[in-house]
């Protein structure tokens, strides 16, 4: 039965002070696919491995199912894990290797030999049992491991970065296949991951780490609309980032003045009191553009104009880098709706948005 | 034209040649002479009438005592080398498992110290420890423990308690190196699967380590049955070993003959080892040659 993890105040701090995970707190639902998201060196790893066991957390408590399992050792936690590298046991048959945990367990023969040949089967690797780890492909490791984890019927599922090795194809048919995996067995995943867009496509819910502490927890689209955080919104995606002083000009609407003559309409949700200096993030894709003078002068603090300085042809859209007036720079992402409506580098453009895309950050 | 190409020699080859040339002269040479003294009546160079024989391997397979020679060599190898598996094993596997540098480095140190001094120098020292009037037998019998020394020196005991202190070394770092290659998370993957760490290390470790365990006692073993100052010392001729024996004929009888058939079976010894140590690799890592 897969189970619930809450995460309260845990920190792991190294010989030395090194801080790599700070006070971090989060609650993973059951049957959940919740990742650690964040660049190398964040503590996602660490968190993981405090979870599985692997580390003792210097401060805070990790509780499954409401039980305190802090320092419950590794092997009588009843996890399953996938490691990055796959962590086959080189001396042993495919079905030695998934048939291991549950030998561990004490089963009997014919329901081990019964429950690996299930396992096998559902990771679609029936015939491979006599095989050793070294003579199967990236793709059939990563399914072995799979398998061996969740042979066992885990409570929870952990994966570091299990898809890092795999090419860009076979990474995707098995985002696909261990998402499918999951929500069928309803298991609890813990999915370790640099890449962002891997986190995006499989995630129920995300945490999104820096510097050993976590910036924001939230599903794939709340992740990607509201970023909190100046890094969040710079991390996930391509985004502009303007940063400037907030002024209340003659309209009345508060505006954002990043300075080079840009002015910015806040949205309004943004009534935050006073004057200070923040941060905004507008998405590439949020962006209309147009070709010069074409569009009616817009209201000020929702158009800008600038001239192509770079394309970027990504298949079914285009991204555009476009310098505007003052200087500043932008990317501008349009979808691709043909040859005829492309800009090209020297093209004079409008840029229009609505103030409600502006999402301020924290920094 | 293309079979000129490829069977020019590569220029790097060339400095093959040094090590080939020492390998040929001072030991193919040396053992293809002590391989034909071994059946040959006597010394070529003294004694213009000589015939083959093979009366050297004869007297040492009738006469029991040579068996005896040979056996006692063979058991105080096989001694030497488990008592320094089972010191070394632990030993390595924490100085490969270890995080520190610093620690790293401290035990490497106390790994190899005992190598910067003579062989002598050690020997003697056990002797010390060891004698009837030794450290050892003094302290026991000041504390009241014993009322006669203990018979440590002069025996076999005393012969592999010598060599295993002058081994060890050689058992660790062959090792270290194996079991520092096993990576950490195959433990921590058994351990998540539900193993003890000791569970994990007798599934995981433990075998994947094999290489290094059939290495090194293959080593320790051809050392220590080719040991000559310390069985001396601490046997005082009263264990005699193949070795020795060797160098009794020479020095003692001038029977190069016999001298060279003991030390031909010496090599055979150790030969049919790296055969079989050779074949049992095969089989361990048999199936992982297969990819």
């Amino acid at each position: 039965m897969s189970a619930s993890i809450e995460i309260a105040g845990v920190s792991k701090i190294y010989d030395g002070g090194v801080r790599a995970v700070d006070t971090v707190a989060m609650d993973i639902r059951q049957g959940e696919f919740f990742s650690l998201l964040g660049p190398s060196g964040c503590g996602k790893t660490t968190t993981l491995r405090m979870i599985a066991g692997f580390e003792t957390p210097s401060a805070g408590a990790i509780r499954v199912d409401g039980a305190d399992i802090t320092h419950v050792p590794a092997h009588k936690r009843d996890m399953g894990m996938v490691f990055q590298n796959y962590a086959l046991f080189p001396h042993r048959t495919v079905a030695e290797n998934v048939a291991f945990g549950l030998r561990m367990r004490g089963l009997d023969k014919a329901t081990i030999a019964a429950k690996v040949k299930a396992a096998l089967a559902m990771v679609e690797l029936s015939g491979l049992e006599e095989r050793r780890p070294a003579q199967l492909s990236g793709g059939q490791q990563q399914r072995v491991a799979l398998a061996r984890a969740i042979v066992i019927a885990p409570r929870v599922l952990l994966c570091d970065e299990p898809l890092g090795a795999l090419d860009k194809k076979l990474r995707q048919q098995m985002q696909f296949e261990l998402k499918q995996l999951q929500k069928k067995l309803g298991l609890t995943l813990v999915f370790v991951t640099h890449d962002q867009e891997e986190a995006l496509a499989m995630s129920d819910r995300i945490a999104v780490m820096n510097g050993g502490r976590v910036e924001q927890v939230g599903t794939p689209a709340e992740i990607y609309n509201q970023p909190m955080t100046r890094f969040v919104a710079d991390f996930i995606g391509d985004t502009n980032i303007f940063r400037g002083e907030r002024i209340a000009p003659s309209t009345g609407e508060a505006a954002l003045d990043v300075g080079k003559g840009l002015i910015l309409a806040l949205p309004p949700s943004a009534d935050m009191p006073g004057i200070g200096v923040l941060s905004v993030a507008l998405r590439p894709e949020r962006i209309r553009l147009s070709p010069r003078g074409e569009a009616a002068d817009g209201a000020p603090g929702v158009t800008a104009h600038g001239v192509v300085e770079n394309t970027n042809f990504l298949g079914g859209a285009v991204l555009y880098r476009i310098v505007l007036e003052g200087g500043h720079r932008v990317l501008v992402q349009q979808s691709n709706a043909g040859t005829d409506h492309l800009f090209v580098p020297g093209n004079g453009v409008t840029l229009d948005w609505t103030p409600a895309d502006l999402v301020v950050l924290k920094d | 034209m293309s079979d000129a190409a490829t069977r020019r020699p590569n220029g790097l080859a060339l400095f093959i040649l040094p090590s080939a040339l020492l390998f040929a002269l001072f030991f193919l040479l040396p053992i293809g002479l002590m391989a034909l003294m071994s059946v040959l009546t006597g010394n070529p160079v003294v004694a213009p009438k000589v015939a083959f024989t093979t009366r050297h391997y004869a007297r040492m397979f009738d006469d029991p005592y040579y068996l005896e020679v040979i056996w006692t060599t063979i058991r105080i190898g096989l001694v030497t080398t488990l008592v320094a598996l089972a010191i070394g094993y632990p030993l390595a596997h924490w100085m490969a498992r270890i995080r520190s540098r610093t620690g790293h480095a401290l035990l490497l140190m106390a790994v190899l110290a005992p190598m910067l001094t003579g062989i002598v120098v050690r020997t003697f020292a056990w002797m010390t420890l060891l004698s009837d009037k030794g450290v050892i037998n003094q302290t026991l019998i000041s504390l009241g423990i014993i009322s006669q020394p203990l018979k440590l020196m002069y025996t076999e005991t005393g012969i592999v308690v010598g060599l295993v202190h002058i081994y060890v070394p050689f058992m660790v770092l062959t090792l270290t190196g194996v079991i520092g290659r096993i990576d950490e998370r195959l433990e921590q993957a058994a351990e998540n699967l539900g193993a003890s760490p000791l569970r994990a290390f007798i599934e995981v470790t433990l075998p994947l380590s094999l290489p290094g365990i059939l290495a090194g006692s293959l080593l320790v073993f051809a050392l220590a049955i080719s040991a000559y100052v310390t069985p001396i010392l601490l046997g005082g001729f009263q264990i005699m070993t193949l070795p020795i024996l060797i160098y009794q004929q020479i020095s003692a009888n001038f029977n190069v003959g016999f001298a060279a058939a003991l030390g031909i079976i010496l090599l055979m010894i150790s030969l049919l080892l790296v055969i079989a140590y050779n074949h049992a690799l095969g089989l361990v890592s048999g199936q992982r040659e297969l990819q």
